[in-house]
């Protein structure tokens, strides 16, 4: 007997349908969604029929996780709620770094690499002297803490990457750091090479000495010496100090812990921030440079403290003839630049014979000093200005030089060293600011390219100018690091 | 110069300058020959030998630590010239050390250090603390490893860390060197929470710190390597 269609058709469905459950079934228990209830309601989602309006399909309780103050609601007018929920957290804060020091673990990042260094890897030339008698010229260097001695003649070709010295003094041992003056014994050709302010030792080498050697001799010097001058007849050594104004004379043999001959220190002797310095022994007469930088000293303040290893030190205390360092607190005021005339001999608050300065001069941080007296010109290297100024030994108050070396030729760049060697009737510049050191005929002028040139590093390697970077600053908005030096 | 401090809020940096007792501002992005655009200078100012500094560009004060005087001078932010400082924090029961200055902002602190009546520590005062006030805190001793301050101190206030450099015992050099990080809420002889770049890393006399938050980096200079280094430090962030 035949089915009636329409039983048929019941009889296909319902088994249809009862094969989706058992398919559903089935995956539900094979993917662990397999709790009796959640069947349920799959069988009744799956009986589900369009209603033709949202309909309620399931419904989860959200993982626990999500609980807690992060998703706590608060009402809008519960600032306390806030404010006790943000101490709140902010002592469970300090109870986890309380637990986290109460286990007496650093973290060890030694290991840690910089992901960018900025330096130059080439040698900066602060300061320059020539050596006549051996035919050697002497730099030193601020960057790498060199010195390096190199023929008189050399001249790097063009094409070449740098000169290599025939010398180098380098190393820890040397007490080389940031070196600002050169001396060259004319007999010995003994080096006395000056530390600015991150030791505080005169070093001396003699012309055999090579790597990482100890100097031959030291003298613990006044705390941020820049400049120096010999007399060889009277057997003086002059330096200047830019931290305490002064120009403080030793033997010129002095060593160790030797005590001054002579100082020059005082409000009245018109010292500011004192650089280079040269002296006229035939006119009896001294010359030093200053960028501006002034405050008064207290009379009869404590002795200028030294550093030794980095440490601050008292030991000179009681030295004859040591620099005061105690500041009169408010005085301080923006010179100009200028170059101070003295007596060879003047000691004590001595006031200048003459002062150049003025903005005829173009001054601009007058650095490097040196005195021609058959011709009766002194010689700055003016950092700043890019240029060497010439003036007559004479010259007193806001006078133009009658000479200046100044232009693209020139190759000057933040000059900070010079060097008159009348023997071969050349001037040397040292100039910090593009791995050269240049050389001229003497009274050359104006936009002159420099006879030779002797370079630590290619021409088209800027030089970063960098010596002894002590803070740094993030410009955040340039994304830029400042540096001051 | 032993000190600079960029303000972001305001776009300017502010320098000591020691030899003519001047605070020195320069817009940001300042070149060549500008001219500082304020000077605190003058007989006022009670500035000796000012060689440090630090900027709260929140509550619009400069902060210089005079070390040989003991004390520090507060000045107010954004004024020139001759001008008095507004709070000297000074006396026997600061017991301080006044070689760096910096300034939390979010916890409203003074971090101060140098060597002091009782050695070389980190001092943290409240930011208004004046007078003769004692620190609320102090950290130092053997197993903090604060000693021989390397130049500046850094504070990222969110978190509260202090970032300071240790040149280790060398007269010029020391593979002790390295940087630390401190918490302002630590008291005593407690141990850095990191070492970076040292003992016996990449530092050989590391000087300042800054910081760069949006980069997750700190940057640092080293005297004997002459040079400036940027570490990639996300943890501290």
């Amino acid at each position: 007997m035949l089915m009636p269609k329409r039983g048929l058709r019941m009889r296909s469905g319902l088994w249809l349908i009862g094969v989706v459950l058992g398919l559903v079934g089935g995956w539900l228990m094979t993917t662990g969604e397999s709790s009796p209830r959640q069947l349920v309601r799959a069988s009744e989602a799956a009986l589900r029929r369009p209603a033709g309006a949202p309909q309620l399909l399931a419904r989860e309780p959200l993982p626990a996780l999500m609980d807690g103050p992060m998703c706590e609601w608060t009402p809008a007018s519960a600032e306390e709620t806030l404010l006790a929920a943000l101490q709140e957290r902010q002592a469970a804060r300090e109870a986890s770094l309380e637990s986290s020091r109460a286990l007496d673990r650093t973290v060890d990042r030694s290991d840690l690499r910089p992901v960018r260094a900025i330096k130059d890897p080439y040698a900066a030339y602060s300061s320059v002297a020539v050596d006549p008698k051996n035919n050697e010229v002497v730099m030193t260097d601020e960057n790498l803490f060199q010195i390096l001695v190199y023929d008189r003649t050399a001249n790097t070709p063009p094409t070449a990457k740098m000169t290599e010295p025939k010398r180098i003094i380098s190393g820890e041992n040397t007490k080389i750091e940031f070196q600002c003056g050169l001396y060259i014994d004319p007999e010995s050709g003994d080096i006395y090479a000056v530390n600015n302010d991150t030791v505080d030792t005169l070093v001396i080498f003699s012309r055999q000495a090579k790597g990482n050697v100890p100097a031959d001799r030291e003298l613990r010097t006044p705390h941020g010496t820049f400049g120096i001058a010999v007399d060889e007849d009277a057997q003086e050594m002059f330096l200047t100090t830019q931290h305490d104004n002064t120009v403080t004379v030793f033997k010129k043999l002095a060593k160790g812990e030797e005590a001054p001959v002579r100082l020059l220190q005082g409000n009245q002797t018109r010292l500011a921030d004192p650089h280079g310095l040269a002296i006229d022994t035939k006119n009896q007469l001294m010359f030093v440079t200053n960028h501006g930088s002034y405050h008064q000293k207290v009379v009869g303040g404590q002795a200028s403290i030294t550093y030794v290893g980095g440490l601050a030190s008292t030991a000179a205390a009681g030295k004859a003839n040591w620099p005061i360092g105690t500041q009169e607190p408010g005085s301080g005021q923006y010179l100009s630049p200028s170059i101070t005339i003295y007596p060879l001999k003047a000691s004590g608050d001595t006031p200048p014979l003459r002062v150049i300065t003025g903005p005829k001069t173009q001054m601009n941080w007058p650095t490097g000093l040196a005195a021609d007296v058959e011709r009766g010109e002194l010689y700055v290297a003016n950092d700043m200005g890019d240029s060497i100024l010439v003036f007559d030994v004479t010259a007193n108050g806001d006078v133009a030089p009658k000479r200046v070396l100044k232009g693209p030729k020139t190759m000057l760049k933040n000059p900070t060293g010079l060097w008159l060697d009348h023997q071969n009737g050349e001037l040397w510049a040292a100039n910090f600011g593009n791995h050269t050191a240049t050389v001229y005929k003497i009274g050359a002028s104006g936009d002159t390219a420099p006879l030779r040139m002797i370079r630590s590093g290619p021409l088209e390697e800027p030089a970063l100018g960098i010596g002894n970077p002590h803070p740094v600053a993030y410009d955040s908005k340039r994304e830029e690091i400042l540096v001051p030096n | 110069m032993h000190s600079i401090v960029y303000d972001e809020i305001n776009d300017e940096y502010t320098v000591p300058q020691p030899f003519a007792q001047a605070l020195l501002t320069f817009r940001g992005g300042a070149s060549g020959e500008e001219a500082p655009i304020r000077i605190i200078q003058g007989p006022h100012t009670e500035l000796a030998e000012p060689d440090r500094l630090a900027v709260d560009n929140i509550n619009n004060e400069i902060y210089v630590p005079l070390d040989l005087d003991k004390k520090i001078l507060v000045f107010p932010r954004g004024v020139g010239g001759d001008v008095a400082p507004i709070r000297v924090l000074k006396g026997p029961d600061t017991t301080i050390g006044a070689e760096a200055v910096a300034i939390d902002t979010v916890h409203n602190l003074l971090v101060a250090t140098g060597v002091g009546d009782d050695g070389l520590k980190l001092r943290i005062f409240n930011r208004t603390a004046s007078g003769n006030t004692k620190p609320l805190r102090l950290i130092g001793g053997k197993n903090s490893r604060f000693g021989r301050l390397g130049g500046p101190i850094a504070v990222y206030s969110p978190k509260g860390w202090i970032i300071a450099t240790v040149r280790g015992p060398g007269a010029l050099a020391s593979e002790e060197a390295f940087m630390g990080i401190w918490s302002v809420m630590d008291d005593g002889d407690v141990p850095p929470r990191w070492t970076i770049g040292g003992p016996k890393g990449v530092f050989r006399m590391p000087r300042g710190v800054a910081i760069d938050a949006k980069n997750k980096s700190i940057i640092a200079s080293d005297k004997r390597l002459n040079s400036v280094l940027t570490f990639y430090f996300p943890e501290a962030f």
